[in-house]
């Protein structure tokens, strides 16, 4: 590093020495963006309390208590009241929120990277590799995700991971496409030619110079897809090949407050709620990410 | 005359007969591909500090013979000679030393540098790419110096630029290795008058001061005339006419030449009121 | 307000909620008169048109008066703008093809404007786009009113999109940099129609170019920008030939010329040392100070305003003030 080989120079002091860059980032300063403000706290919330379940809960979300049926919302202990089986709805809550963001996140993180390799090879491999990739996306979108879901369940029944490689098999197209069209615009700018020039190789372009100028859209695309795998998740969870007791998620809590809906009406709304706000937090922080990370609106900005 | 003394000396970048032709898309199933002949036969070579010009409209294959100039594109038929050395069978070596150089400085600044990447960093990476030794800090601040901007700049980003410093510090990024062929495409026209000047002097500097040979390629002869000694014409893949920038104004040959000196505008002609003919 | 004005615009200011571009432009533009607006990027001469068309983007917005055809433009409403757009004032671009839709007839689209405009049954807006595209001395007229935006040269798209501006004999065109995507040489071909086809309708023109020659050859006044302001006015030969103010003789002199390539090898163009400021951080005082070897104490706190006369000039030292001028 030149660092080192900087010192012996007459006037240091004022040097702009050119360290690597992720050394001393400076943080671009955001905006005032309700929508990601927004979308940070909601976001943070549920992360916080899937975090909690871990260490802490208010009673076993799987016990059976038939002495505490369906009490209702305000109980002492049972806030927000208990099912027909007498099992605290706030636990039940809790647990789901675990399992809702590992699923969604699990299922956005795999495709995300799928989609990363597969459209950066076909961005950059020429013709023919663009060719098959794009088409093969094409025909893997063509499914719906439903039926993929399904055959899955059916072939290795239903629970997370299940789920989670569902999610991977029904966006990863869809990241591919995005990630494909996002660096040929990269690869087209004309630093992509002058590194070519001073001898840089295909992949060392695509890791040091491509990955970071898509980074912005890949974040926000993240997000939206693990939104899209929170709804999907409860989807088959409510349709029964999603998770099982013991594990618990909103989609399940949703299915089993389906029996109990004009006895107790609440116990649908619970996990409903959790479902629309954790969704909306995370596309009001995609929304927001989208405008902060945008290179184009950052530059105006400047 | 500059031109004549170097004129007896071997040239450092040359190409000789070089036919580029692209296959294009078939007009039947079975029928042969088409094909395009982008460049016919070009013989093209810069000497050693010698400052060259090529001009042609858009389509005359400048951009290509551009590629095949700097190696980014093998040419179908014909040779690309660097130091006497065919740069494509001349081995592993040699092809290191061709690419360290022939440095390239390119139309738009803006896209030549990557936004997410510290100057500081865009500047090292030709060094750190060719794997140059050294004492990096003092080529970089040696560069600034030559290219006239600050050591400040190395800490910032690219947005926080003009598109002439950006030009500037695209120039100096093409210096670093320590090149002797400078390949300018285009380098002003995407600049603002008032900086084009600036720039034009630099590269006419650049090449006085550190024995540079310069390549000037553009669509606009008098930008190519004030920094060049002697222009190269091309018109539909071929290079049609070659003269001293003088001798092209005041008796162009070519149709293509004619063409070109006959759209200079200049705010004299225009104040004279023939400008339009 | 004279009906013999084209144009008459009164301080305007165009402005975002952060940026202002354009600070308090005056100019009048006779009927029939041809203007050019000379400026580099930054220096407000786009949103200047933009703003006379009512077609700011998003976020900008105009204040002042901009009085044509008996009415101030910046009060009226989006709908009287538009129904004036292509009629009384209309614009011509910097792209053609970005200008054009690329899914319709060329045909179509320049006689859709035509009856838009006026009472023309669809047969006689034909007729008459077929005669502006010979007007314009556009191979084949008939076939290329079938013909698609692409299929054409970008020296053709441009003299269509001339065609359509100047369909209705509109009092005043814009051209915000008409040739700068064209080749050089088809370059002086589209200027030519464009100046034969303003003469003959006798309409004004405002011609937006960096390109000083472009101007020159083309308007009889010429206004040169800087940073938001108009630094200097007056009649191009004599502007052009003994500029009073600094920037204006700083952009004559760096033109690439005749003369100065015949000096070869050690020969340098003048050149304006530093650059453009940005809008966000304009030097107070005259805005070309840093740039300006003229500059004293005063330029650098005391703003200039355009002085009277034919040849006005916002400086404080312009140039060619102590000594008498040469009558060219």
């Amino acid at each position: 590093m030149i660092l080192s080989k900087s010192s012996h120079l007459p006037n240091p002091a004022p040097l702009g020495v050119p360290a690597s860059p992720p050394a001393r980032r400076q943080r671009r300063k955001l905006p005032r963006n309700a929508s990601l403000l927004v979308g940070i706290v909601l976001t943070t919330i549920f992360l916080a309390v899937a975090l909690v379940s871990f260490f802490y809960l208010p009673s076993n979300p799987n016990i059976p208590v038939i002495r505490n049926r369906l009490l209702p919302a305000g109980t002492a202990g049972h806030w927000l009241g208990t099912d027909v089986l007498g099992r605290d709805i706030v636990a039940q809550l809790m647990v789901g929120a675990r399992t809702s963001i590992l699923v969604g996140a699990g299922g956005a993180t795999l495709s995300l990277i799928l989609g990363l390799i597969a459209g950066l090879a076909a961005a950059s491999s020429g013709k023919i590799a663009d060719e098959a990739i794009s088409r093969g996306a094409d025909i893997l979108l063509s499914i719906p995700g439903m039926v993929t879901a399904l055959v899955l369940a059916a072939t290795m029944g239903s629970g997370a991971l299940t789920t989670i490689l569902a999610l991977t098999a029904f966006f990863t197209p869809s990241f591919t496409r995005v990630v494909r069209s996002a660096a040929i615009g990269v690869l087209n700018e004309d630093f992509i030619t002058a590194a070519r020039l001073y001898g840089r190789g295909k992949i060392f372009v695509l890791i040091r110079h491509v990955l970071p100028n898509i980074a912005g859209v890949m974040i926000v695309q993240f997000t939206l897809y693990f939104a899209a795998g929170i709804l999907t998740e409860a989807g088959l969870s409510y349709l029964g090949v999603g998770v099982h007791r013991p594990s618990i998620s909103w989609g399940l809590m949703l299915n089993e407050a389906q029996q109990q809906v004009g006895i107790s009406s609440p116990l649908a709304i619970w996990p409903g709620l959790a479902i629309v706000l954790m969704v909306l937090g995370l596309n009001l922080l995609g929304d927001g990410l989208r405008d902060v990370l945008d290179p184009k609106l950052a530059r105006r900005a400047s | 005359m500059a031109a004549n003394d170097t004129s007896l000396v071997p040239p450092l970048l040359e190409m000789r007969q070089v036919t580029q032709t692209y296959a294009l898309n078939r007009q039947s199933l079975l029928g042969a591909r088409p094909q395009l002949t982008v460049l016919d036969n070009i013989h093209f070579d810069v000497r050693p500090g010698e400052a060259v010009g090529l001009v042609g409209e858009s389509g005359s294959g400048k951009t290509t013979l551009t590629r095949i100039l700097t190696g980014m594109e093998k040419p179908r038929e014909g040779h690309v000679f660097y130091d006497g050395r065919d740069v494509w069978t001349g081995g592993a070596e040699h092809w290191r030393e061709f690419r360290r150089s022939v440095q390239v400085v390119m139309q738009n600044p803006r896209s030549s540098l990557d936004p997410r990447m510290r100057i500081g960093s865009s500047l090292l990476e030709p060094l750190r790419s060719l794997k140059i030794d050294g004492d990096h800090a003092a080529r970089v601040f040696e560069v600034l110096d030559q290219v006239g901007l600050t050591r400040q700049a190395l800490e910032r980003y690219p947005h926080e630029f003009s598109g002439g410093q950006l030009q500037r510090i695209a120039i100096a990024r093409a210096l670093m290795p320590g090149p002797k062929v400078l390949i300018a495409d285009e380098p002003v026209s995407a600049l603002d008058v008032s900086i084009q000047a600036q720039v034009l002097n630099l590269l006419k500097d650049l090449v006085n001061n550190l024995g540079l040979s310069l390549v000037f390629i553009a669509h606009d002869l008098s930008v190519v005339a004030y920094t060049t000694s002697r222009v190269s014409v091309m018109s539909a893949g071929r290079i049609v006419e070659v003269g001293k920038p003088m001798d092209l104004f005041v008796r162009p040959q070519a149709e293509a030449t004619q063409n070109l000196v006959g759209a200079i505008l200049t705010v004299e002609s225009g104040l004279a009121g023939n400008a339009l003919g | 307000m004279s009906q013999e004005n084209a144009i008459e615009v009164r301080n305007l200011v165009v402005h975002n909620t952060a940026l202002t571009a354009v600070r308090g432009l005056d100019f009048t533009l006779p009927a029939g008169a041809r203007m050019g607006l000379v400026g580099e990027s930054g220096s407000g001469k786009t949103l200047t048109a933009l703003a006379l068309m009512g077609l700011l983007p998003m976020g900008w917005q105009a204040n002042g008066s901009v009085r044509h055809d008996g009415v101030d433009l910046i009060t009226q409403s989006d709908r009287a703008l538009s129904s004036r757009r292509g009629r009384t004032i209309s614009m011509v671009f910097q792209d053609p093809l970005s200008s054009l839709d690329p899914v319709r007839h060329i045909g179509q689209q320049v006689s859709s404007v035509i009856r838009r405009h006026t009472q023309a049954s669809k047969k006689e807006a034909e007729r008459r786009t077929v005669d502006l595209f010979r007007q314009m001395s556009l191979p084949r007229p008939e076939q290329l009113m079938r013909a698609y935006p692409h299929e054409i040269s970008g020296g053709q798209r441009q003299r269509i999109m001339i065609a359509m501006a100047l369909a209705c004999y509109p009092q005043l065109i814009i051209a915000d940099e008409p040739t700068t995507a064209l080749d050089v040489t088809v370059q002086k071909q589209v200027l030519r129609r464009l100046n034969t086809a303003v003469q003959e309708r006798g309409s004004a023109l405002i011609m937006i170019t960096h390109d000083l020659p472009i101007i020159a050859a083309m308007c009889d006044t010429v206004a040169v920008m800087y940073a938001g302001k108009i630094v200097e006015m007056g009649p191009v030969a004599e502007v052009f030939r003994n500029p009073r103010h600094h920037y204006t003789k700083g952009l004559l002199d760096s033109q690439p010329t005749m003369d100065n390539i015949a000096l070869d090898g050690s020969s340098r163009l003048a050149s304006i040392p530093g650059m453009v400021p940005p809008l966000h951080s304009l030097p107070a005082g005259c805005a070309f100070h840093p740039r300006c070897a003229a500059a004293t104490e005063q330029c650098m706190s005391e703003v200039p305003t355009l002085d009277d006369g034919p040849r006005r000039a916002a400086c404080w030292h312009p140039i060619g003030a102590t000594v008498p001028m040469e009558v060219a």
